[in-house]
């Protein structure tokens, strides 16, 4: 049996969803987010079987995984965990890393102690679909004390249209550990749609360093993900953030990151190509609250087809968060004349003695760079390819994951040279 | 083998700025183009190698027989036409060692092999009293303007063009810029290159001395001579071309 309290926050959650409508979200402006053409009564939970070995998993999740030496993987298809594998060594000295599901019934007081310490079922529809309904998840507790080098992994696969998957993902770094978290969010192009509505949780305790990357290619389907991950930092803790979204039919996220005590310092580099006829909706909040607490965020995001996207991004700092200082910069730019990019970025200063600055671009390839390039022989396409490149380098570089690397620009390659015909016109035109 | 230009008319937007240029630069050949601010020097340059800005109404672009005044600029490059820019364009992002060795592969079938391509370079910096630090960093981000210039002629050294265009590669440079710059320029140099040296000063000339001088005042190519066309235009000015044109034409 479940403990109760497990049992009482899906009930509740369960009611917020039952009650709340399926949001529009709309913002002045242009700007609407809507959910009009997802079919949710024709999703539903599936479920399959545990696989014995890597080999076995989806051929998307072996390659995206690439045969990496990893500390831990745990494999979700659908609604069910399929694979979990930790290095033994781990578990001496007291790490936990299995299904959230299994954690409920093997550590409950733990889960009890940290589960949706800040999140919220109250958060809408879809906080209160995950919060009610998730399966399988994961759970990470890093004791103090603790450095795992190789990166903690967990993917959320679908493969199958008809869909619906509910994740959850909790996450528990104890003081002066350090690790590297990854999550890959991934499907293979199929016809048909599924949704993927995620929870994500992290708390990185007192002088711990901790990075983490989200990665989401959900393909060509008609995949909807709507998703809210929050990252809570401790006292002289450090995180680094790299969340990257290269694909979904329709994507609405919320991503939070917290410097929640004297000292915390965070770095929140994220990266979108989207393509075709996506959309995507990020709403990010760098959330100060308390003083001498630092943050840098740096979002870069390229458009391809008529897909639109959207990144919004708030500094937040609170009354008597003195001394913080904090940037965010947010950039787009445009590779056809159909897409469409907003980049907002917005203060909310509630204390008088801090740092903080802001700004926000929308730009297009030039074509003196492009000129110049091919005077060296490269073809146009290629200088287009090499400059979007170099554009992310900043944010890619900064993952220091050279797998990931790899595995990042070889999806944006591909990405150009299937939009390459579009992006030849819209730069022929101008 | 060899560049030629013949009767070359070019528009930028509605305006015309060559009107019936003539030139051919042999294998072997250093030419000097010289001539004052506007009179269209970098326009030729620019359409030697395809800007997509500049018009061409009349007249014919040929490399070794090619006809090539309407290829795409990386075409030229292939068929080994290069052009050192007088404002370099920024690619940010990308390092000056990746970018030489994108634009090296460009015109090979099979990749240049990591060793090959690393002592090709490290020759080629030496040869540019080039730091090797200078390769990790983004091709012309925050570069000085001497900087830019010895990334131009790296380029040119690693490409090793039949035909290379020079665009006033001697603006902005201090005199220890300029000789090493000059220098990379003579050594590349030889019977396997043609090269044309835009120029508005003379100062270059003093150290690559070219074999043809040809002096162009708006538009068109005036007058025509060895390297001491070059030493009587320091000495005279361009006042001096300008009337004895209008003084011809009256």
């Amino acid at each position: 049996m479940p403990p109760s309290y497990m049992e009482e926050r899906r009930h509740a959650a369960l009611e917020v969803y039952e009650r709340e409508p399926v949001p529009t979200w709309r913002r002045s402006g242009f700007w609407t987010t809507t959910l009009r053409h997802l079919r949710l009564d024709e999703l539903e939970p599936r479920h399959y079987e545990p696989v014995g070995s890597f080999e076995e998993l989806p051929g998307d999740v072996v390659d995206a995984l690439n045969g990496e030496e990893l500390a831990g993987l745990i494999v979700q298809r659908g609604a069910s965990t399929i694979f979990t594998q930790v290095d033994p060594t781990l578990a001496d000295d007291g790490v936990i890393f299995t299904s959230l599901e299994r954690a409920v019934e093997e550590h409950p007081d733990l889960v009890e102690q940290w589960y949706m310490k800040r999140l919220s079922e109250d958060e809408g529809k879809f906080p209160a679909a995950s919060a009610a309904f998730w399966t399988g998840g994961a759970f990470l507790y890093v004791p103090k004390n603790v450095q795992i080098e190789n990166p903690i992994q967990v993917v959320y696969v679908i493969d199958e249209p008809g869909t619906a998957q509910y994740a959850h993902t909790l996450g528990v770094v104890g003081e002066f550990s350090e690790c590297y978290l990854r999550e890959y969010d991934v499907a293979p192009d199929f016809e048909g749609q599924a949704l993927h509505a995620g929870g994500f949780e992290l708390y990185c305790q007192a002088g711990s360093q901790v990075k983490l990357a989200h990665f989401q290619d959900w393909g060509s389907g008609e995949v909807y993900d709507i998703s809210t991950k929050r990252v809570e930092i401790g006292r002289d803790a450090h995180c680094s953030w790299v969340p990257i979204h290269l694909g979904g039919h329709l994507t609405k996220q919320t991503l939070d990151i917290i410097t929640a005590e004297k000292g915390s310092d965070m770095r929140h580099n994220g990266l979108y190509f989207t393509e075709g006829t996506e959309h995507l909706d990020l709403f990010t909040t760098d959330l100060h609250e308390q003083g001498n607490t630092t943050g840098d965020t740096v979002w870069k995001g390229a458009l391809t087809g008529e897909s639109r996207a959207s990144y919004e991004g708030l500094i937040h700092i609170v009354e008597g968060a003195q001394q913080t200082n904090t940037y965010l910069q947010t950039h787009s730019m445009l590779l056809s004349p159909k897409a469409k990019a907003d980049a907002i970025p917005s203060l909310i200063v509630k204390t008088d003695d801090v740092s903080a600055s802001h700004g926000g671009t929308v730009g297009e390839v030039d074509e003196d760079q492009v000129f110049y390039m091919m005077t060296r022989g490269i073809s146009r396409q290629e200088a287009i390819r090499i400059l979007v490149e170099g554009y992310f380098e900043p944010v890619i570089g900064r993952l220091e994951d050279e797998p990931l690397e790899a595995l990042v620009r070889e999806r944006i390659a591909g990405k150009i040279a299937a939009a390459e015909q579009s992006v030849e016109e819209y730069i022929a035109q101008r | 083998m060899s560049l030629e230009i013949q009767n070359l008319h070019v528009r930028i937007e509605e305006r015309e700025i060559l009107k019936g240029v003539d030139l051919k630069v042999s294998k072997g050949e250093t030419h000097a183009l010289m001539g004052p601010n506007g009179s269209g020097k970098s326009t030729l340059a620019n359409t030697i190698m395809g800007n997509p800005n500049y018009e061409v109404t009349e007249g014919k672009i040929f490399v070794n027989g090619e006809e090539l005044t309407e290829a795409d600029p990386d075409d030229r490059a292939k068929a080994g036409v290069f052009m050192a820019f007088q404002y370099p364009a920024t690619i940010p992002g990308v390092s000056v060692a990746n970018f030489l060795r994108t634009a090296v592969n460009a015109r090979r079938e099979e990749p240049i092999k990591v060793k090959e391509f690393g002592s090709m370079l490290r020759a080629n910096m030496d040869l540019l009293r080039i730091d090797p630090e200078f390769t990790k960093r983004y091709l012309n981000e925050g570069f000085s303007g001497g900087e830019k210039k010895r990334a131009e002629i790296l380029q040119m050294a690693m490409l090793r063009p039949e035909f290379a265009v020079l665009d006033e590669t001697d603006s902005g440079l201090d005199i220890d810029a300029l000789r090493i710059v000059s220098d990379g320029v003579n050594a590349l140099r030889g019977p396997d290159m043609g090269t044309l040296i835009i120029t508005h000063y003379t100062r270059i000339l003093q150290y690559v001395t070219p074999d043809f001088v040809h002096i162009m005042l708006d538009g068109r190519i005036v007058r025509e001579g060895g390297s001491e066309l070059a030493g009587e235009l320091e000495e005279k000015g361009y006042d001096w071309i300008r009337e004895e044109v209008a003084a011809g034409a009256a």
